[in-house]
């Protein structure tokens, strides 16, 4: 899967790059607008992620040439700028994303994910993770074949896990996944741990290894190991 | 008082004074020369009746037809002309009539006499007074005519000051609009006008430079802040670091989250400053609250904190509907979290004008009248910005909202009320009523 990162400021850019291509992503990072221009020409994209702010230029405008050029690809626009107008117009012209600096990077990494889902990337609409089973057009969970109830949280939180196998995840950014940007909601990590704790016990229950590691200190790992 | 009525006033009164002035000094002089020419004529009679007296000699009867004006009488000791004002009764009838006499010496036949001559005042008098009230009548008239003359002129003269005047009160920072005061012919109010226009220019100018300044400023932490966590993030991942640094990476992510959440809460407070979010419609906030109360449904069981709707009927608001949303939700994460640690409950009421959220909780350690205050903390220890209420207020403010805070044993009741004047009877005694314009 190839991604395009647009963005001018290179230790993030390259933050992105090692934390997408450890998920298996091919990655391509510009750090300018007129970088850019030739490459979302030239090649094809699964997914580009644009930061609006270029030094020389603006990134509604990549949006815009991405769409005349009737480009498939996923856009998701990073931007320091929280103003619900940027959102809104981002959105407007046609990404299917919009995430404010500053992100986690897992939550970039399940962003990108559900967008190659919602484009039913590889033809498929079911997620395999060893015993575990997602049809995630009817947000169903099966653990060798018999299905496991979850709320609409544990359901999202299962997702998030999957989308970031084997890293390791911050409290704080599981919690903005499930909240959105206002997650500043009191005690939000004892409530995540809750659902931690009921999604262990109802995939356990059917008989699934646990596969969620505690990690002190930090948050939590989904892993086969 | 306004400028033209004061210098109305003190037009008259100084003009008055001056009148009274010039009429006395107009009284006198005319008396004087009245004065002056009744003397001379007594003085040409005292020589008629001397040369007269010269010729024929003296006899009652030569001067019968000046009786009354002329007194001889003989005299002991010679002494000087004198003139004098003196009052005799009329011939014919009682009145008093006023005369002026001279009195001399003279010798008649070897004799010293004293004469007097006298002449009537009457018709001097009845001129004196004609010419004082006419003159009078005409000093008022003209004085009122000119007063009336003056204001018309002022008025006319000063509208320019007025326009500018009620064009400086409309102005207003936020619609970023500088004042166009025309230019005009008098020195004083052009200079007045350009100086306005040009100071309204040099404030939105430089409010619009403090605004950019106070987002860029807020944009540019937040990249560096995005570039700390993204770092930080991928030292988590390194399964090589010890405990010990995992807990420091830790630290340093938490701290550069709560200082990205700060920001944007300070953003958030500057931007409603700045008057961005004034696109206000009506919101019902019930529906608002009811929306937050399903989101934080798993929290209040988490916490057992009871949740309890006393009235529920729709509370129409003009507000933007972003801040309304940001108001509940700060009004109810403000209740959870300075809520009892278990069996406290939340009771809210929402009525036409009115919403109340009433929690448990600790007393309050700030002072109530600095609840509402930046970064006033009930518990330096939570994890809490200090923020929220003073959101709370910075949203109630610009939209026309009232905002009280009551405690009472144990009780937090924060109100939201749809007029900003209307006083809570119930919480009169120890309601702490923040007062917003």
């Amino acid at each position: 899967m190839k991604v395009l990162i647009i963005e001018d400021e290179r230790i993030l850019a390259e933050g992105i790059t090692n934390h997408l291509v450890k998920e298996g992503f091919l990655c391509e990072v510009v750090h300018s607008y007129a970088d850019a221009i030739p490459k979302i020409h030239l090649y094809q994209y699964d997914c580009i992620i644009i930061d609006i702010n270029l030094p020389d230029g603006i990134g509604f405008d990549l949006i815009k040439a991405l769409k005349t050029a009737r480009s498939t690809a996923g856009i998701i626009v990073i931007s320091a700028r929280n103003a619900v107008e940027d959102k809104i117009k981002s959105l407007d012209l046609g990404s299917d994303d919009y995430l404010t600096k500053p992100f986690h990077l897992p939550e970039l990494n399940a962003r990108i994910k559900s967008i190659m889902r919602r484009r039913n990337y590889g033809g498929a609409n079911e997620i395999e993770f060893e015993e575990i089973r997602i049809n995630y057009n009817a947000r169903k969970v099966f653990v060798y074949s018999s299905e496991v109830a979850l709320s609409k949280k544990e359901y999202d939180l299962l997702m998030y896990f999957l989308a970031n196998k084997d890293i390791a995840l911050t409290k704080a950014s599981m919690a903005e996944h499930l909240w959105g940007e206002n997650a500043d909601m009191v005690d939000s990590f004892d409530v995540l741990y809750s659902h931690v704790k009921n999604l262990r016990k109802k995939l356990t229950e059917k008989g699934a290894r646990d596969y969620i590691q505690t990690i002190y200190g930090i948050g939590y790992k989904f892993s086969k190991n | 008082m306004k400028l033209q009525t004061f210098t109305n006033l003190n037009y008259i009164l100084v003009s008055a004074f001056i009148y009274a002035i010039v009429a006395v000094s107009f009284y006198l002089a005319v008396e004087h020369v009245i004065y002056d020419e009744v003397d001379t004529r007594l003085l040409v009679e005292k020589s008629d009746f001397e040369n007269f007296v010269d010729r024929h000699g003296y006899s009652e009867t030569s001067f019968y037809f000046v009786e009354d004006k002329l007194d001889v009488n003989p005299a002991s000791a010679p002494s000087p002309v004198v003139f004098t004002d003196t009052i005799l009764q009329h011939r014919y009838d009682a009145r008093s009539v006023p005369f002026r006499q001279v009195s001399f010496d003279k010798e008649i036949g070897g004799k010293l006499y004293r004469v007097s001559i006298r002449k009537s005042l009457i018709e001097s008098n009845h001129l004196l007074s004609v010419i004082t009230i006419v003159m009078l009548v005409v000093l008022c008239a003209g004085l009122s005519l000119l007063n009336w003359f003056q204001q018309r002129s002022s008025k006319r003269l000063w509208k320019p000051f007025y326009d500018a005047l009620s064009k400086a009160q409309e102005f207003n920072i936020h619609h970023g609009d500088k004042l166009t005061l025309p230019p005009q012919k008098i020195y004083e109010f052009n200079e007045l006008n350009s100086a306005l226009n040009k100071m309204t220019e040099k404030i939105i100018g430089d409010y619009q430079n403090l605004k950019e300044f106070t987002e860029n400023a807020s944009h540019e932490i937040q990249t560096p802040l995005a570039l700390i966590n993204s770092r930080v993030e991928g030292l988590i991942q390194d399964s090589s670091i010890s405990g010990k640094h995992v807990r420091w990476i830790q630290d340093i992510h938490e701290s550069a989250l709560r200082l990205s959440k700060l920001n944007q809460a300070l953003l958030l407070l500057a931007k409603i400053d700045n008057g961005q979010y004034q696109a206000a419609e009506a919101v019902d906030l019930n529906k608002v609250l009811h929306k937050h109360l399903d989101k934080m449904e798993e929290l209040f069981s988490l916490r057992s904190i009871q949740v309890s709707i006393d009235k529920n009927e729709p509370f129409n608001a003009m507000i933007n509907p972003s801040l309304a949303d940001i108001l509940v939700s700060n009004l109810l994460n403000n209740a959870v979290k300075h809520n009892l640690r278990n069996s406290g409950f939340i009771a809210i009421s929402v009525a036409k004008n009115k919403l109340t959220v009433v929690n448990t909780g600790l007393p309050l350690t700030v002072e109530p009248s600095k609840l509402f205050e930046r970064f006033q903390k009930q518990n330096a220890s939570t994890g809490s910005l200090g923020l929220g209420l003073a959101i709370v207020k910075k949203i109630c403010e610009i939209s026309q909202l009232g905002l009280q805070y009551h405690y009472d044993d144990g009780l937090h009741t924060i109100s939201v009320t749809k007029s900003v004047v209307a006083a809570t009877d119930e919480y009169l005694t120890s309601t702490y009523n923040i007062s917003i314009q």
